[in-house]
């Protein structure tokens, strides 16, 4: 090897390490960003690994939420950030925790559900770490995910991926999927731990009603829905109905496959006393016709790229040059955990639940997502919370 | 001094009262159904349980069976409680299907022998689509037709259809209440089925 060769691979080692360097340092500022939560005095934290202490310590032991009204009543819990590529469900779940006020029952909120899959982003895919949620006192931060847990925190990825327990068959990538990983077991994967500490809680609370908060792509026929389980049907089928009616928007109802394993509108039904539903609404930034994924697209939801695949008869969902923007996203949300709530009411006037103060779809739309966020500034230090 | 004969004309009158009140008549019948209910589905969609909430909350006698077949209209009558009306509930759901195991051609062949059965035992047959332009053709993916196929199965040869309007966009349930003589109730809003259901069955 003569002089030339050592400088010109020297360079390229250095070349290596500075990318390397750039990048480690970009993505340990990313999986250690910490999102600020404002909770009022209504609201009790507790901690994912309360409910199976094995957890403790690791990645996905997320913050728990707990709104509890002045009078008993049913339990609701909402489930956020499944999949933390889904943005909209986690902020609807932030305007939920904020401004909740709870008059009857309880309201149990998780905004990283899959706390791992909050901490990086689809590899190649191009996607903003972070993204800034406009607010009047100068924006609000949070972090973009991915549809996986965390490939540093669970790896490697088998060849198939069997599901536990029905045994079925599955990508082997959602061995990583959260949302084909219920009801989990104790020994299992780091994802499978999460979603077993999560049935543990659902049973130890007597959870009534899990509502799941997701997001898809307009190519996927299952959007703008309601996935239920057979026990939520009639539920469901009211709330959608009631919304379609009244709310500006349409939302349908889907039936959750029996036959269909690891997703939790067909586990937790099958696994607990509770009623699941899971919520999908439109985000074009997941479609595979996008354009460029950055974060003007994610909170806006507009691309050429994926109104031409409408043209073509390709969507499940509508979109022109208005796109899908996040307050409409998160608006749809709001409002259909709300009139769940009031749905529930309706067949249980025995076992009510009372919830005040969260914004729906029109006023979310009109005033935009960061009108809703608290400006952790002006509160106690002790009533910030960090996700 | 030209007097009326009102004898003369009331006789000239009292036939076309007679027809047209025998036509409103019929129209009335036509809209009308007895229970008990089957209500069912063709394609598998969840658009029946809009029907069942309300039927529940009316107290309207149904059973509630998403795949019947023609043997359960059969078994019902040598009980000797014999359905007097099905609502068959149609617009296509793939989940729906693959949750039940069954195909849109298997769907089709069920649909097919239970309104024969229907038809030979006398019950009345009510078409429906619930859920709108979303459950058409127009809201599925391209070349996915079953939304329709449901919909020529069923409407084109029932007695009644009950329709959620804004599904009508296009005039295909208008279009097969002309061509085929069979009375149709559009209905705009959600919360407007329990009416018409109230109505139907005269509750």
């Amino acid at each position: 090897m003569d002089r030339k060769d050592i400088i010109r691979k020297s360079l390229i080692g250095v070349a290596g390490l500075v990318v390397m360097t750039v990048a480690g340092i970009s993505f340990y500022q990313h999986r250690h960003y910490k999102e600020e939560v404002v909770i009022s005095d209504q609201v009790q934290v507790k901690k994912l690994a309360d409910y199976f202490p094995e957890l403790s310590g690791s990645v996905n032991d997320c913050n728990i939420y707990m709104v509890e009204g002045s009078e008993p009543g049913a339990t609701i819990m909402v489930l956020a950030g499944s999949h933390p590529e889904e943005p909209a469900g986690r902020l609807a779940g932030w305007i939920l925790v904020e401004q909740a006020k709870m008059q009857k029952g309880r309201l149990i909120v998780v905004l990283s559900t899959n706390r791992s899959g909050t901490t990086v982003t689809r590899p190649s895919g191009a996607y903003p770490q972070l993204y800034t949620i406009p607010t009047a006192w100068g924006g609000q931060k949070f972090r973009m995910g991915d549809r996986w847990t965390n490939p540093l925190d669970q790896w490697p990825d088998p060849e198939v991926y069997i599901h536990y327990p029905s045994r079925q068959n599955l990508a082997y990538m959602d061995i990583r999927n959260l949302n084909r990983a219920w009801p989990g077991r104790a020994n299992g994967t780091l994802t499978e731990r999460t979603t077993f500490a999560f049935m543990n809680l659902i049973k130890q609370e007597k959870v009534d009603v899990v509502i799941d908060l997701h997001e898809a792509e307009l190519q996927y026929p299952v959007i703008n829905t309601i996935v239920t389980h057979e026990k939520g049907q009639d539920l469901a089928t009211m709330a959608s109905m009631t919304l379609t009616d009244f709310e500006g928007f349409s939302i349908g109802t889907e039936f959750s496959p029996v036959n269909l394993h690891g997703l939790s509108h067909r586990e937790i039904g099958d696994n607990s006393d509770a009623i699941s539903l899971l919520l999908e609404a439109p985000e074009p930034f997941l479609d595979a016709t996008r354009g460029i994924t950055g974060e003007k697209q994610l909170l806006e939801g507009k691309d050429a790229f994926v109104v031409k695949a409408g043209k073509h008869g390709l969507l499940y969902a509508p979109i022109d040059e208005n796109g899908w923007p996040i307050a409409t996203r998160v608006g749809r949300h709001t409002s259909t955990v709300l009139q769940i709530l009031q749905s529930w009411n309706e067949f249980h006037p025995e076992k009510e639940i009372v919830c005040e103060g969260v914004p729906k779809y029109k006023e979310l739309i009109e005033k935009g997502v960061g009108a809703f966020l608290i400006d952790p500034k002006t509160v106690d230090k002790g009533k910030v919370i960090f996700e | 001094m030209k007097t009326f004969n009102f004898t003369k004309v009331s006789r000239l009158l009292i036939l076309p009262i007679a027809v047209a009140l025998l036509i409103t008549a019929n129209q009335a019948i036509a809209q009308t159904a007895s229970e008990p209910v089957l209500l069912t589905s063709c394609g598998q969609s969840p658009g029946p349980v809009r029907l069942k909430i309300f039927l529940q909350k009316d107290a309207i006698a149904f059973d509630y069976n998403l795949q019947a077949k023609a043997e359960d209209l059969i078994n019902k009558k040598k009980e000797g409680k014999p359905y007097k009306s099905i609502i068959i509930v149609t617009g296509a759901s793939l989940k729906g299907m693959g949750a039940a195991g069954v195909s849109m051609d298997d769907e089709l062949i069920r649909t097919k022998a239970l309104i024969a059965e229907a038809k030979k035992q006398g019950i009345k047959v009510i078409g429906s689509h619930i859920e709108g332009m979303a459950r058409r053709s127009q809201g599925a993916t391209s070349g996915d037709n079953t939304d329709e196929m449901s919909i020529d199965a069923v409407c084109a040869v029932c007695d009644l259809m009950i329709v959620k309007k804004e599904g009508d966009s296009d005039g295909r349930f208008t279009t097969i209440s002309k061509g085929k003589n069979i009375p149709l109730i559009l209905f705009e809003m959600n919360t407007e089925i329990e009416g018409v259901l109230k109505k139907v069955y005269t509750k």
